[in-house]
């Protein structure tokens, strides 16, 4: 599978991203299939401190019940990103993070080839910041659901 | 080592500190590809954001996530706990120089038709011991799985 280069300037595609007014609430977002490597996952945990064998150690993992590497559960931190094209309004600049919530399934995999199914859910105004509910469901290659979350952001003005 | 049955309402997790710096954050930046300007660019960050003006980049609220999920999964493993489930809300921002700990609070346990279940209270502290982060969390005793 082609790994898409990334692009990490977030100014750069802001001319194409939905703002909040734009938004509609239940539409699906532009996704993108992600081949999720061990070089991402060792590189993720390096940034929140994992240093768990089971994303590490392949002849440990396979001792254990899981049989084989695993990624830590908030991989959806990366996956996310790793998951929706540049134009999509989660990369908004100033786009703030309110809360998130997520429940998790199987985990993901070295290898897998991870995709999402992802919409805004609702839009609402309070206190005069504007809010955006989204949804989203992350999949393995076999159609498994690996972990399910919905959050709310504070959307740029 | 953990084990449900030992498990009591009140019992204390606790997560290793975690030192907040600019490197931090552009380091999760690359794990999580999430280059928001939040979290690069000074300039950019001079400005309100609504009401709110930060004073400087800002750590990442999912690094609070992640962070939380390092001390669930470390303390469940061993005991063949699953991580099923987790809630969290961003209270105050995380700026370079903070040193934050992630911490649970065991609420309540609960035995399904199929499995067995402990609710947890979670928080991330600063340095000043303010509430940076709060949620809530559930994690999956299956009886007779084996630790890791």
């Amino acid at each position: 599978m082609q790994q898409q280069a990334f692009e990490t300037d977030f100014w750069k595609d802001d001319a194409a991203r939905k703002a909040w007014d734009d938004i509609i609430p239940g539409e699906p977002r532009k996704t993108m299939p992600y081949l999720l490597t061990r070089e991402a996952i060792r590189l993720y945990c390096k940034s929140v401190g994992e240093d768990h064998p089971i994303y590490f150690d392949e002849a440990y993992a396979k001792t254990t019940p899981y049989g084989g590497l695993i990624a830590p559960p908030s991989i959806h931190i990366l996956l996310m990103f790793a998951c929706t094209p540049a134009d999509d309004w989660m990369r908004s600049p100033g786009t703030i993070n309110a809360g998130q919530s997520w429940s998790y399934n199987i985990p993901a995999r070295p290898e897998d080839t991870i995709t999402l199914q992802a919409r805004a859910l609702d839009k609402f105004i309070r206190k005069e910041r504007l809010f955006c509910v989204h949804d989203n469901v992350f999949f393995n290659q076999k159609g498994e659901v690996i972990c399910s979350g919905r959050g709310q952001t504070i959307r740029p003005v | 080592m953990t084990t449900y049955e030992a498990l009591a309402p009140g019992q204390k997790i606790e997560g290793p500190k975690f030192a907040v710096s600019r490197e931090s954050i552009r380091l999760f930046c690359d794990g999580s590809l999430d280059y928001n300007p939040l979290h690069l660019d000074d300039d950019y960050m001079k400005n309100s954001f609504g009401k709110t003006n930060f004073g400087g980049i800002i750590m990442h609220g999912m690094n609070n996530f992640g962070l939380l999920t390092r001390m669930l999964t470390d303390w469940a493993y061993p005991a063949g706990g699953i991580q099923r489930r987790m809630e969290t809300r961003w209270l105050k921002p995380v700026r370079p120089g903070d040193t934050i700990q992630p911490s649970g609070t065991i609420k309540s346990k609960q035995v399904t038709s199929k499995s067995r279940w402990v609710l947890i209270d979670v928080v991330v502290e600063n340095q000043a011991g303010a509430v940076v982060a709060a949620g809530e969390a559930m994690v999956e005793f299956p009886d007779g799985a084996a630790g890791i």
